[in-house]
This record gives C-alpha cells, structure tokens and sequence, in this order.
C-alpha cells in the first residue's frame, strides 16, 4: 500500500543527451583504434583455427609418424620427391608441421583459457574479498565466517601432525565462539587471551592423547598458541592484510621457476601444466581486483547503497563487482597472452604437454637442435605461432584498456 | 593611453571524435594597465580556454586557435614563435590555477619551485634566487618564509599553496597575472584572505589581473570591469557597478536572480535559468542562450548580435533587446 | 516556528574519532582525528537546519554519524524517541527508511552501470515487497517529481547532466518517503544557475511532502536562504546555534562574525563598504585541536583563558547557543 507520490506542476528537465550504452560506447573506441583490431583480427585467426582444427580436422598424434618423411622442407607442389603438400614442412619424425602448429593452437587455447580462470577466480575473489572487508564494517555473520576460516587453516596444522581432521574443526568453532563471546569477556582482554588459550590446549592436548603423549604435548602448545591467537576477533583489516602478503610471497618466486616447480611436484601433462600457470597469475588479479574494489568503495554511491540499508551481498554484486571487471577484462586479455608464453616455455623445457602431443613450446625444444643441419622450418613455424598469438593479444587487451577506461564524458 | 592588451575574435576550436567543440568563438575586448578584469561565467562558457589561448597552453591538436590576435605591449601572441612565447609565459604573463596542489610538483620544495623560474628568466644564480625566493614568500604572507623555503607542496595547507603559488607568478614581476578560479577549492574564509593579498599585491606592483571565476560574489569586490562570457562568447561587459546595478542581458539577470544575497530579505524564490547550457559541438546559429531566454524573439534564433554600446560608457552587451527589455524596468 | 515544535532528532554530546593506528597486525591506537568533538543540537520536525563549517569542522562526519554510516565514538542519537545505537541491526535497518541521505558529487552517487530505473527503485527493493509494476509507477511518480522525464527509466546516469543528476540523487532519498533528508553539500558541485533550480525543487519538495531537513554546506548565502535555524561548526565543535537571521545580523561568536564577513556579496557598493574581518592563519588539523578553544589560533580576541580552557557551550538568549568566554 503505497501512498500517492505528489507530482510537481512544471516539469523542467527534458533535455538528455542522444542515448548510448556505455558498452556500446567503449565498443566504437575499440574498433576506431587500429592497432587493437589488428590484434582482433590476429586473435580471431587464431581462435578459429584452433577451434575448427579441434573438431573438424582430426589428429591422433600418437598414429602420426613417417619416418620416411623426416624433416623435409616446405614443400607447396606435389612432387616426384615429395608425394605430399606440407606447407610448413615436417618435423624430425615426418610430421607435417603445419598440422601439428594448428592442433597446438587448440591446446595453447586450453591453455591460456583455464589457466587465467583458475587466477582470475582464485585472485580475484580473494582480491575482492581482501579489498571489501578491509573498507567496511563485518557483520557477525561475516565476522563469524572468517574466524571460523582462521580457526580452520590454524588448526589445520595440528590436525595434521595428530592425523585428527577433528582438530581443525573444534578450532573453527573455537574461532567463531571468539565472535560471540559472553558480555562480561569483554573488555578484559588479558582474561579472555587465558580462557581461549587454556581451552585451545585442551583441545589440542585431549584430542592428541589418543594418539600418544607426545603428540598430545605437541598439540597442546601448538593448541595453546592457535587459542591465544584466536581471542579476540580479528578485523577485515587484518584478514586483507595476510591475504596481500601472502600474494606478495608468491610474486616474489620468479614466475617460470615457480611454475616449474609446481608441475615438478604434480607431474607431467598439459593438465598440470595449466594449474601451474594459473596458480602463478593468483597474485596479480588479487592485487588488481582489491585496488579496484578499494577505489570503488570510496564512492559516493556505495555509501549511498549502505545508507539505504542494503545489504552487503548486494553492495558486493550490484555494487562492487559491475565496476571492476573494466580492469580485470584487460588483465585477462594481457593475461592469457602471458599463458600462452608461459606454456610455450614449460613444453620446450619438456614439462607440460606429454609428446607426441603437439604443442608449440615442445615443437621448438625438439627442433632446434636441427637448426644447424638447416632445418630453419622446424622451428620457425612454431615460433611464428607463438609470436602472432601472443602479439595479438597484446595488442587486443591495450586497445580494451583505452576503450573501456571510463573516463566519465561531462 | 594604450591598453596593455587587446584582443581581437579570438576562436579556439578542439576537434574531437564527436565533433569540433566551439569553445571561444570570435571574442574581443582591451585590457588595461593596473586594470583588475573579472571573466565572468559558468562551466564550459569558454573563460579558462580562452585564458589558455592567450597563454597558448592549448593542447595542438586536438585544441586550434584557428583566428584572432591578441597583442599584448604591441606583439600579437598569436604570431610569436615557441621560444618567443616561452620567454612571455612566466615573465610579462603569469598564471595562478585553480588546484594548487596539482600545480605544485610534489616531488621538489616549494622554494626549488619558485627559484627555478627566477633562474630560468631572470638570470640569477642560486643564492640570489633563494633571496628573492624567501623575500616572495614573505611578502604573500607565509609565515617563517626562511625555513619554508625547503618544504614540499604536501607540508603546505591549500590556502598556502596557492599563496606560493601566486608567490611563484609574481616572481618574474609580470605585467598580467591570470588567475583562473584561484580560490574556488579554498574555504571561505581561506579565501577572503587570498583575495585581499590579491588586491593588496595589485595596489603595490600596479600589475594588471585578470580574475577568472563563476562567483559573483568574489569579483563584485575586487573588480574594476566584468566579461560576462556564455557559451564561448562574450554577452556583456562593463564596469562592475554597471553590471549589478543596471543589468542589461537576459542572462546576467538570470545569474544574478539566482543568487541568494546574503543582505536581501530571505524567502524570496530563486530565480533559476531553466534548462541547460547548449552543446558547444552544435552551436545553433544566433544568440546561444536562445533557448533559454525569457525575452526571445525570431531574429534571436537566426542571427547573433554583436556587443553593442550601453546607455553608460564602457558598457556593452550582445543582445537584440536590451532597450526594450530596460524599457520594462526588470533588473 | 511553534515552540511546541516536536524534535524529530536529538543529537547529544556526539563524538566521532577516527583512529590513526600503526602497526602491522596490531591496531595499536596512536592518535585519533576528532573529526567531531562534543556536538549536541536539536532538529524539529519540518524545518530546515543548516549546518554550516569550513574544512575539517566535522560536518560530513555528522552527517554520516547521524545516519549511522559510522559508528559513534560516544553519545546519542535520538531518532522520533529512540536511541539509533541501541537498535539492533534489523531495527536500524527499519528506521533508516525514515532518513536518507542526498549526496555531494552527482558523479560518484550514482553507480555509473545501473540504471536510472535501477537506482531510485533500490531503496524500494530493499525495504518494501512492492512488485514489479508497482515499482515501476513508483519510480515513474518519483522521476516526475523531481522533474525528469520519466521515459528517460532505462538510461544511464552518464547520459545526464551535473544538476539531472543530483535529481536523481533526490529521487533516491525521496524514495521511501522518509521523514529526515540530509542533503550533504549538494549543490556545490552545480553551476549556479542549476543550484538554483535544485534548491528550488528542494523547497518546493519540502512544502509539497513535510520534509524535514539537515542542510551541510560551505556557501553561507545559500544556506542563510533555505535554512530556518543555522549550526557553526569549527574543528569538530559547535560554535554557535540560532535563527537564521540571528546568525547573520547579530552573530556573537567571533568565528561566526569572521564568516558572514567573508562570504562574498553580490553587490559592489555594499561589498567595497562593509568592515570585512581577515582570520589570520590556517585551520588547525583536527589531528591536533589547539588546547583550550579551538579557535584560538585565529581568533582575534583571544585572551589568556581562551588556551587554557574550553568555552562552555550555552544558550545566551532563548535559543541562541553560543561557545565562547566573549560572547
């Protein structure tokens, strides 16, 4: 039952200006500039390619030998010496290059795609859980979640050692009981540090006993520490602040030994390879989604979103999120070129894609040994593939970043 | 005698992706010696650009001074060569802008700032900068100007900043000094104070100012004559008192209805200008305040009026109007 | 104004610190800034109370504190009878419907990738079970009241101008017909003719529907036109409190007759004539109010009590508050 809004007499403002979408807008800036549709152009070749090759040119790369057919040159006419066209000639085993560049473009399309999900999902709610508790106020529910999150992760530790899951979840509780403690623990802080950190080594030590005394004793002062930390509810800021360096620890690997390390320790296989790459880039969106979000809450309009009374979830979706994808677009784009290297980088020094599967990076660390012989096609191709790929997409993402900058029209 | 600067159908045009903007279109009006100018109007009336074209701070492209002269002590500016002009800007010509902060290079003291132009224009060496730098800044009235010398931009206050910011036009000792909107991010009583250093300055080095500025309020008491400028012309011009007292275009009266007097009886309704300023990209032809204007007519829409003389000297206005619109007695 | 008037929001012994803290993982308090610092004022229902102030007085953070946008350090706030931070959230959050807020820059109130349509029906998404079409009509009545055209639903605040948007603003806090609006600054990022429109709207609002409103703004002369009664504030204290005209003609506190004297008056003769009074000096920081007054920095009457002691604040005449040893 609403009541009846009054209506003003003289209504004085008609005057809007011609009606354009924002993205509509930023999509003419795009293809106004020239060099941003040339890496279109680039990256639609290569994903069309890669795409159609995938379903409608079949290749099983295990069947795919011709030993007769070793390194031969570029052949474009069918000849007495060559029965066969191969435009980008083949490799050391027979293999017609050409085939083998597009079936790779399909898997450094793979690639380049899970792996930046993998970041931009992981880093970017991160980011943007990092940026938005560290500018507002938690409610209980939150607080209680994150101190139930600590709780856990701490706990974690001891559950380890006593082999005891149970541990991690009785200091998850432990955690949220921090948030609702009874009024008379309030203001003492010291006596609250005591009764959390005696409890906290009980949980430890009575839970490590059915194991042995001496992981009872090593639970309970692991316990006891984990209590005293859990005492007093920690604020949003705390919470960005460990996120952060922990992204910060992580930036601080050189990217490719990282990423080396990491399938080191999974194993083989183009699969394992994209975890590793994408585990790698977690940091950047991080960084990237939680300076946007910090800019963004500055806004005038979130505080008039938080004075209407609306909550913080919709603050976060309707609010928050619709204005930093500009970014975090441009970082995907420059992104995926970046994985696409990254890839091509981990299949030359062997990891990544498993032989025979082809993939540019393992094309060029089997071929260039032939470089001397003269066999400058082995290599240049799959170079070539990396180079236009990855150039596109450079290319792409700095004409995204002038188009979307939202520089407000007055 | 000779005004110190005359400026004739100055045009300043930006070509951008939407179109080109007509920001100044065809203005012209003398300044004098000693002369405090007051350029008068709202956002995007064209007053900041049309300082930028006299100082030639345009961005070439996409800005273009595409006609006028401005002759300033009998060079037209226009003309001058990119060394020429350089050697102007700072020496006969300062400007104070409206954010002292991004005017200030945050990264080198407000005294390296200031000694830098003395340097650069008048040949000093170092020590005899850092004087005359320290003898500026005490005479705009910041305190302990000795040791000031060596704090950054950030350390100041705004009203301090723009203090050193004037300290730093006034280095060189110009014959103008342009202030474009000087104390529009100062509080207000920040601001009676730069206003009166202002008037003070002016007094004593007899320099000519002109004053930039959408307040009414400010330039009714500290300026000789007035622009009133809208949409990239000039709409009216005279002596200050002129102005209040017997004002003759439309759109003057309308601004000065819009202000609450802090002396008028209150509870009287604001007269406000209805709709909104005209998209300089598409200027209709005749008069731009057209569509706005109470006393509109035909020959309004078609053809522009030039700035014709007042009933007093030095009064001028840009309107078809005006004697039948005094006639009826509205001011 | 009637004296039996009821008071709408009682506003008692309000403070607001923020703290300045170092450390890494510890909140260690080192300083605070007491952007408000004992403010206590009373709003009656249906009128129109400026709040006045230059740089760092404190009056945004009142405002925001008022509307629980923060958390008060110490004091009341008095809504209709109830003690604001008493509530438990789901209550607060009922009685925010009762006061809004309109805000200072039209560009960063309005989310720039939702609609028009979108923005002034939130508050009806949040707080009412209306439906669709209902709030549809309901955003249609708001967008004629403010004198926008209502086809215009679907756009984007940036295909708006500066004062359309602030209309939209006004839209948005109209939404929920709340009883307390609290306009922060909003005119001063208008051109002046556009101010003029908005205030008129805004007057013409507060006849048409019983608005009660708490005015922050710097340009005093816009103030003195729409405000019934008028608070100086000066580095997170009151200064003074009165009618509007008592404020002007016969202000009493030296802060106060500094001010008026520094607004700058549209009419040469009487601004070349007038005794015009120039503070000396900057504001202090509120991350370091000078002790005793505040004021004391620039004040030119300043004696030796006025460092050591805080000025009391009381009312001189009947409702004429002043804080000075002077007045």
């Amino acid at each position: 039952m609403t009541e009846k809004t009054p209506v003003l007499d003289d209504l004085t403002d008609f005057a809007v200006r011609e009606h354009r979408s924002l993205w509509l807008d930023a999509w003419r800036r795009l293809i106004s500039n020239r060099t941003a549709m040339i890496g279109l152009i680039v990256v639609a070749i290569f994903v069309l390619s890669a795409v159609s090759a995938h379903f409608f040119w079949k290749y099983d790369a295990k069947m795919d030998l011709d030993y007769g057919a070793k390194l031969v040159a570029p052949v474009l006419r069918v000849s007495e010496e060559s029965p066969e066209i191969h435009i980008f000639g083949t490799d050391k085993l027979g293999r017609d290059i050409f085939r083998r560049v597009v079936h790779g473009g399909w898997n450094s399309l793979r690639v380049g795609l899970v792996a930046v999900t993998i970041s931009l999902t992981i880093g970017g709610i991160l980011g943007l859980l990092a940026g938005f508790f560290e500018s507002t106020d938690l409610n209980r529910l939150e607080q209680s979640l994150l101190m139930a999150g600590i709780g856990l992760s701490l706990g974690a530790l001891p559950a380890w050692i006593a082999r005891q899951p149970i541990q991690s979840l009785l200091f998850a509780l432990l955690g949220v009981a921090s948030v609702s403690t009874p009024a008379f623990l309030e203001n003492k802080s010291r006596l609250r540090r005591l009764v959390f950190g005696i409890i906290g080594l009980l949980i430890g030590a009575l839970s490590g006993i059915f194991v042995g005394p001496m992981v009872a004793l090593v639970c309970g002062v692991l316990g006891l520490g984990i209590g005293l930390l859990l005492a007093k509810p920690v604020g949003g800021k705390v919470f960005s602040n460990i996120v952060m360096r922990i992204m910060d620890i992580i930036l601080s690997f050189p990217s490719y030994l990282l990423a080396i390390a990491i399938v080191a320790f999974l194993g083989p296989g183009l699969e394992k390879g994209m975890i590793a790459i994408g585990v790698v880039g977690i940091p950047i969106y991080a960084r990237l989604a939680r300076s946007a979000v910090l800019s963004v809450t500055q806004k005038e309009y979130v505080l008039a979103a938080q004075s209407v009374g609306e909550g913080h979830g919709r603050i976060l979706f309707k609010h928050i999120v619709p204005n930093i994808l500009s970014p975090i677009i441009v970082q995907a784009t420059m992104g995926l070129a970046n994985a696409i290297l990254s890839a091509a980088a981990l299949g030359f020094l062997g990891l990544g894609a498993i032989p025979p599967e082809p993939e540019w990076g393992a094309m060029l660390g089997d071929s260039y040994k032939y470089l001397s012989s003269g066999a400058w096609w082995a290599v240049l191709f799959p170079g070539l593939a990396i180079m236009f790929s990855v150039l596109g997409f450079n290319l792409l993402g700095d004409g995204l970043r002038d188009a979307l900058d939202p520089k407000m029209r007055v | 005698m000779k005004p110190l600067m005359e400026i004739k159908n100055l045009t300043t045009r930006f070509h951008t992706q939407d179109g080109t903007v007509n920001a100044v279109n065809g203005i012209s009006y003398t300044l004098d010696h000693g002369e405090i100018l007051g350029v008068v109007g709202e956002s995007g009336c064209g007053k900041s650009v049309h300082a930028l074209s006299i100082m030639r701070l345009i961005q070439i492209p996409p800005g273009e001074i595409s006609a006028g002269e401005v002759i300033f002590d009998g060079r037209d500016l226009l003309k001058l060569s990119e060394k020429e002009i350089r050697s102007v800007r700072g020496r006969e010509i300062a400007m104070v802008f409206q954010d002292p902060m991004s005017s200030l290079n945050p990264v080198y003291t407000v005294g390296f700032q200031i000694s830098e132009a003395l340097i650069l224009h008048k040949n000093m060496n170092k020590r005899q900068a850092k004087e005359r730098t320290i003898e500026l800044l005490d005479l705009v009235g910041i305190p302990e100007a000795g040791s000031r010398f060596n704090c950054y931009p950030h350390q100041f206050s705004g009203g301090m900043r723009q203090r050193a910011m004037i300290a730093m036009a006034l280095s060189c000792e110009p014959k103008l000094l342009i202030a474009d909107e000087p104390t529009t991010a100062l509080d207000v009583t920040i601001q009676a104070q730069i206003i009166n250093l202002v008037i003070g300055l002016q007094q004593e080095l007899g320099m000519s100012v002109m004053w930039i500025t959408h307040d009414l309020g400010i330039v009714a008491e500290m300026v000789h004559r007035i622009n009133v400028m809208y949409a990239g012309s000039i709409i009216e011009r005279g002596l200050v008192d002129d102005i209040y007292n017997n004002t003759l275009h439309p759109y003057t009266m309308g601004l000065l209805g819009s202000l609450p007097s802090i002396d008028e009886a209150p509870g009287k309704k604001l007269i406000s200008i209805p709709g909104l300023p005209p998209d300089l990209i598409d200027l209709p032809p005749g008069c731009p305040f057209f569509a706005r204007c109470t006393y509109r007519e035909e020959r309004c829409a078609k053809e522009l009026q030039e700035l014709e003389n007042g009933p007093e000297e030095g009064h001028s206005v840009a309107c078809w109007r005006w004697r039948e619109i005094q006639k009826m007695g509205v001011s | 104004m009637n004296m039996e008037t009821k008071v709408l929001l009682q506003v008692k012994n309000l403070k607001k610190y923020f703290p300045v803290s170092k450390g890494l993982f510890t909140n260690r308090q080192v300083r605070f800034v007491k952007a408000v610092d004992d403010v206590s004022f009373d709003v009656y229902d249906g009128e129109t109370l400026g709040l006045v102030g230059e740089t760092g007085c404190g009056k945004t953070t009142v405002a925001r504190t008022i509307l629980q946008l923060y958390h008060p350090t110490s004091g009341q706030i008095i809504f209709d009878g109830v003690d604001l931070a008493s509530l438990p959230e789901n209550d607060l959050r009922k009685m925010r419907r009762r006061m809004q807020m309109i805000f200072q820059d039209p560009y960063a109130s309005l989310n720039p990738r939702m609609t028009v349509g979108s923005i002034i029906s939130a508050p009806l998404d949040v707080h009412t079970d209306l439906n669709r079409s209902e709030k549809q009509d309901k955003v249609q009545d708001l967008l004629k009241l403010v004198g926008l055209n209502p086809d215009f639903v679907n756009r984007y605040p940036h295909e708006f101008s500066g004062g359309q948007r602030q209309r939209i603003g006004i839209a948005r806090a109209l939404a929920l017909s709340p009883d307390l609006v609290i306009c922060d600054e909003p005119i001063s990022s208008l051109d002046v003719s556009i101010q003029a429109q908005v205030v008129n709207l805004l007057e013409e609002l507060q006849d048409r529907i019983g608005l009660t409103y708490i005015f922050v703004a710097h340009d005093l002369s816009m103030v003195r036109h729409i405000s019934d009664r008028m608070v100086v504030m000066y580095l997170g204290k009151v200064m003074e409190l009165a009618d509007r005209n008592e404020i002007y003609l016969h202000p009493r506190h030296p802060y106060t007759k500094a001010l008026m004297s520094a607004v700058p008056i549209p009419n040469p003769r009487k601004a070349r004539d007038r005794q015009k009074i120039i503070l000396k000096g900057d504001i202090p920081s509120p991350l370091n109010p000078p002790e005793g007054c505040n004021f004391n920095t620039r004040c030119p009457l300043a004696q030796d009590i006025c460092f050591k002691k805080d000025p009391e604040y009381r009312e001189i005449e009947p409702r004429h508050f002043v804080a000075c040893h002077f007045a």
